[in-house]
């Protein structure tokens, strides 16, 4: 996944993510957010402002044409009653009204000409009582007159107010008085252009444009005369009679209308136009007002929500470095903080506080890593640290280092019968002992256990034997435990720097095999020898090897005939383990039983023998052959499982445990005595037979022996093949079977592989003899030979002879 | 609109007259003027115009059209052809008499008193008379050739007494009347004796 789209979580769908880059600092989102909503809000009230303005301005403009509107109606009156003046004042002339009496036309004419001309009338008339034109002052256009006679009718109708007409698509303002002298003679008309003067004088007045519109009973409307200057296009004023808003010269204007006069030619309409820009104006500044404060806003905001962004971020980054040096393993500088109160100033003291504890914390694990606890000692891992650092220190200086490590022998008895609580007072003692002995500057150990270790700067072989004969001699002198006394020995391995390794793991590995030898040798001090440590390493290979033969099937089932004295039958055989290496051949028991043991892979070696003779135990069984001894390990005997493990196999195999005879060696009891008895008491619960193997080697007491629920002994080859010759041992052997016939045992005897010692064995009323060993197979076919040529008893050494070579 | 003068002879009437015994070949008029609504209508013009009668009509003296408190007194005259008039003005400001009307033209310009000279009516026809200070002011002179005239009272009626039997035509204004209309003309057959009662309609008359 590229890095980019790691950083974001899945939630976000894609195209949110390219627009999320990059990834914004805390303090950079918080500007951003801020601003965003301070914005938002202020252009949600620009808006609103924005409308309202608009609102307003129309409503203004309304109100204002609506003025506009009487104000016009009151223009046209008052012209009307200029006109009307003006034609009065003609019609009571006494020198008009006597032309008018005696019928002189002419004067008459110059009369109404001179009158109309006086108050800038473009039409002065006489018409007689019977509304006919008598008389039309002189210059007047031609086209007034017969649209007098159509107007004079309404025009009587209403003396003294005007009525305005389309003549000619111009408008004009008619007034009408009558004549009398005294009575009517009369009528005296008057006309006025609707001029642009008008609409200047309306625009002056009103502040509202206006433009009169024609609309002819033939062809299309058209603007007669209006008040925009600069002159602009005001065909749309005539376009669109409708009211409303309508584009004038580019500007958006306000549009009402008002009738002006209706007649045959047409109609007259007054349009007011009142410009919305002009009634916005005064807003205008309202909202510049508006923006600057809004400018203001966002400069005041940012640079507030910056100054706290920061005031939050500085400090997280402070905390950040702070934990970044913490994760480096850094706990001494403390975390930068300041008198704040708030939470970041809490988080500051709480990660403070966690930096103390967690260093103290690490202290005691440090500690607990590299101290044990019971002694105060050094643990294994920092004697090997201090060995590398005196390593390096000895290459830089040429010098050398020892390293003498050793084991008590016997600590776990001092366990087992004093207790656990002594057995630690016993390693403190063993502590404070090794510490009194040493040199000044050498450093003791221990590595676990009851295994301690000294390091020894700047020490030879020599010098290190010397300290190592100081700790034997300095362990001879008995420990007081509890008012027991207890005897101290130790196996002690010396190894070298750079003579015997070239690090440290080499080094303590080196004194540790040097250590062994000298605990199998029971010599106090060993000094390392190569020549000990190939066969450890030979070993090493032979454990991978060993595990790998089960694995692949390598190991092989042989069985060793046990034959009864009495009457010669096979009644039993012995499981015995043979390898069959593919390139080393039939590798000797010798070989991989003792390295099993030690290294404790004996468990699994027995198991699979057991497991192999649970197999072929009824074949066995219909050969006569009613029972296979195992032999278990003291490694088997302290596995607290191994009856359970056993009943697994027998399950598994439908086998009986009593089908089998379980061998243990005395060493192997005497190794934990009370362990081992637990252990066989379940076996045998379990109705397995048990015996003692190998018996009169090793040190058992027949009472204790007697304690155990052993069903046999069996007498080790060594004596059963000297007895013939040797006294000694025939003494031996037969007073051996007849104490465990006394005690109730059975006795099988090892190593018969002649007549002589069988007829021997059967006067010593042994119970049984063992001899030779073959694999399963060929052991069936003997078996099956032997039973048949069964109660030959002659025969029997001869024929064992024939088999393998010898077992032990 | 139409102007009818309605002549209604009431014979039933006429029986049961009881009057003084008049000249013979003579016989009284007793008009009665109304209005279209029937109503009587004071201040008409009546005569009764004939051969006989222009040639029996003289001028009058000592006729007089006043004018006081602004106003002319009388508003109507009816007098005959050839009669001098005399317009005595008797308020404190000056008055301008005129007359356009084609019977007689005149003006007597700012006057207090009496003008020294009268004005002659001498062509028969009814003359409009105006103040040229005063546009309020009217009067009418109503200029006949016949001596068988007088204005309708204020019950509207108007008695002219021993007027010789024969044809006339009977004539009747009102100044009421639109301008420039001439006097109703109906023709009326006057009996040798007797009163010969009329009435007479006017319509069209301004209120």
């Amino acid at each position: 996944m590229p890095p980019a789209r790691a950083r974001l979580p899945p939630r976000w769908p894609a195209w949110l993510q390219a627009w999320r880059f990059p990834a914004l600092r805390l303090s950079a989102r918080i500007v951003l957010v801020s601003l965003a909503l301070l914005l938002l809000v202020q252009t949600a009230g620009y808006v609103v402002i924005g409308q309202s303005i608009q609102r307003n301005a129309h409503a203004q403009l309304g109100a204002h044409m609506a003025l506009a509107e009487r104000v016009w109606q009151r223009l046209l009156d008052q012209r009307a009653a200029k006109l009307h003046q003006g034609a009065a004042v003609l019609a009571a002339d006494y020198g008009m009204r006597e032309a008018v009496g005696t019928g002189d036309l002419e004067t008459v004419r110059s009369a109404l000409h001179n009158h109309g001309a006086r108050i800038g009338a473009s039409l002065a008339a006489l018409l007689g009582t019977d509304l006919a034109a008598k008389a039309v002052g002189e210059g007047a256009d031609p086209q007034l007159a017969p649209a007098l006679v159509r107007l004079a009718p309404q025009l009587s109708q209403r003396p003294g107010s005007g009525v305005v007409a389309l003549v000619a698509n111009r408008p004009y303002q008619f007034v009408m008085v009558p004549m009398r002298a005294p009575a009517l003679i009369g009528w005296v008309v008057m006309g006025f252009p609707l001029d642009q003067a008008l609409v200047d004088d309306m625009h002056a007045v009103s502040g509202v444009h206006v433009a009169l519109v024609a609309q002819p009973m033939r062809g299309a409307p058209l603007v007669l005369v209006h008040s925009f200057k600069p002159p602009v296009d005001t065909a749309p004023l005539a376009a669109h009679l409708a009211d409303g808003d309508l584009q004038l010269g580019g500007q958006p204007h306000m549009v009402a209308t008002a009738p002006v006069a209706t007649g045959s030619d047409g109609r007259i309409t007054l349009r007011l136009a009142g410009s919305v820009e002009a009634a916005v104006a005064p807003f205008r500044s309202l909202q510049w007002m508006l923006a600057i404060i809004t400018l203001l806003g966002v400069a005041l905001f940012g640079a507030g929500s910056l100054w706290t962004a920061r005031r939050v971020t500085r400090p997280l980054r402070r905390l950040v470095r702070a934990a970044d040096r913490l994760g480096r393993g850094d706990y001494d500088e403390p975390v930068a903080q300041d008198s704040r109160s708030d939470e970041i100033g809490d988080l500051a003291r709480a990660f403070d506080h966690m930096r103390i504890n967690v260093g103290t914390q690490r202290q005691q694990i440090r500690q607990l890593a590299y101290r044990d606890r019971l002694t105060g000692l050094p643990n294994r891992l920092q004697f090997r640290d201090e060995v590398q650092q005196a390593i390096a220190h000895a290459d830089a200086a040429g010098g050398h280092i020892a390293v003498v490590m050793l084991d008590l022998d016997r600590f776990k008895h001092v366990n087992d019968v004093l207790g656990y609580a002594s057995g630690d007072k016993l390693l403190e003692r063993v502590a404070e002992r090794l510490q009194e002995v040493v040199r000044d500057g050498d450093l003791v150990a221990r590595l676990g256990g009851d295994e301690f270790a000294l390091l020894m700067r700047d020490a030879d072989v020599d010098l290190a034997a010397v300290v190592a004969q100081r700790i034997t001699t300095a362990f001879e002198q008995p420990l007081l435990l509890d008012d027991h006394m207890v005897d101290l020995s130790a196996g002690l391995g010396i190894a070298v720097w750079p003579a015997h390794a070239t690090d440290a793991d080499a080094l303590l590995s080196r004194a540790e095999v040097a250590m062994y030898a000298a605990k199998r040798r029971t010599a106090g001090a060993q000094v390392y020898d190569p020549a000990v440590d190939t066969a450890s390493a030979l070993n090493l290979s032979l454990l991978s090897e060993l595990r790998r033969a089960v694995e692949l099937g390598e190991l092989r089932l042989y069985l060793q005939p046990k034959i009864a004295i009495r009457d010669g039958s096979v009644c039993g055989a012995e499981a015995l383990v043979r390898w069959q290496h593919p390139t080393r051949g039939l590798v000797p028991p010798m070989q991989f039983i003792p390295f099993a043991e030690q290294t404790g892979f004996i468990r699994q070696l027995t198991l699979w023998m057991f497991e192999q003779a649970a197999a072929e135990q009824v074949a066995l069984a219909l050969l006569g052959v009613r029972r296979v001894s195992v032999n278990l390990s003291t490694r088997d005997l302290l596995d607290m499982e191994l009856p359970e493990k056993l009943d697994a196999i027998l399950r598994r195999h439908r086998a009986l445990a009593e089908g089998f005879c379980l061998e243990i060696t005395e060493s192997a009891i005497m190794d934990d005595p009370q362990r081992a008895e637990a252990t066989l008491n379940r076996l045998a619960e379990r109705g397995y037979k048990l015996s003692i193997d190998d018996f009169g080697t090793g040190y058992s007491s027949l009472a204790y022996l007697k304690k155990l629920p052993v069903n046999e002994l069996k007498i080790d080859k060594s004596f059963v093949m000297a007895m013939e010759k040797d006294a000694g041992d025939a003494k031996i052997v037969r007073s051996t079977i007849d104490l465990a016939h006394n005690l109730g045992l059975t006795v099988v005897a090892e190593g018969v592989e002649n007549e002589a010692v069988l007829s021997l064995l059967h006067e010593l009323q042994c119970d049984e003899g063992q001899g030779y060993h073959m694999p399963v197979a060929e052991f069936c076919d003997w078996v099956a030979r032997w039973q048949a040529r069964a109660p030959a008893q002659p025969g029997l050494a001869v024929e064992l002879r024939v088999g393998a070579p010898l077992l032990h | 609109m139409t102007r009818k003068l309605s002549l209604l002879c009431p014979v039933a009437l006429l029986c049961l007259l009881t009057g003084p015994a008049l000249p013979a070949h003579a016989a009284a008029v007793d008009v009665q003027v109304t209005d279209a609504a029937g109503k009587p209508l004071p201040g008409a013009a009546v005569f009764l115009e004939s051969k006989e009668a222009r040639a029996a009509s003289k001028p009058l003296a000592g006729v007089d059209v006043v004018q006081a408190n602004r106003q002319f007194q009388p508003v109507v005259s009816v007098v005959t052809v050839g009669t001098p008039v005399s317009f005595p003005n008797r308020d404190t400001v000056r008055h301008h008499v005129y007359s356009f009307s084609p019977v007689k033209k005149f003006e007597i310009k700012l006057y207090v008193g009496t003008p020294t000279a009268p004005v002659v009516f001498d062509a028969p026809g009814i003359a409009a008379l105006g103040c040229n200070i005063h546009d309020t002011m009217a009067a009418w002179v109503v200029v006949v050739d016949t001596p068988y005239n007088g204005l309708s009272g204020a019950d509207g009626k108007l008695g002219l007494p021993a007027v010789p039997a024969g044809s006339y035509r009977l004539r009747a204004w009102h100044p009421g009347l639109p301008p420039g209309a001439p006097a109703l003309d109906q023709a009326l057959q006057v009996p040798a004796s007797g009163n010969l009662p009329v009435v007479v309609k006017i319509t069209g008359v301004a209120p």
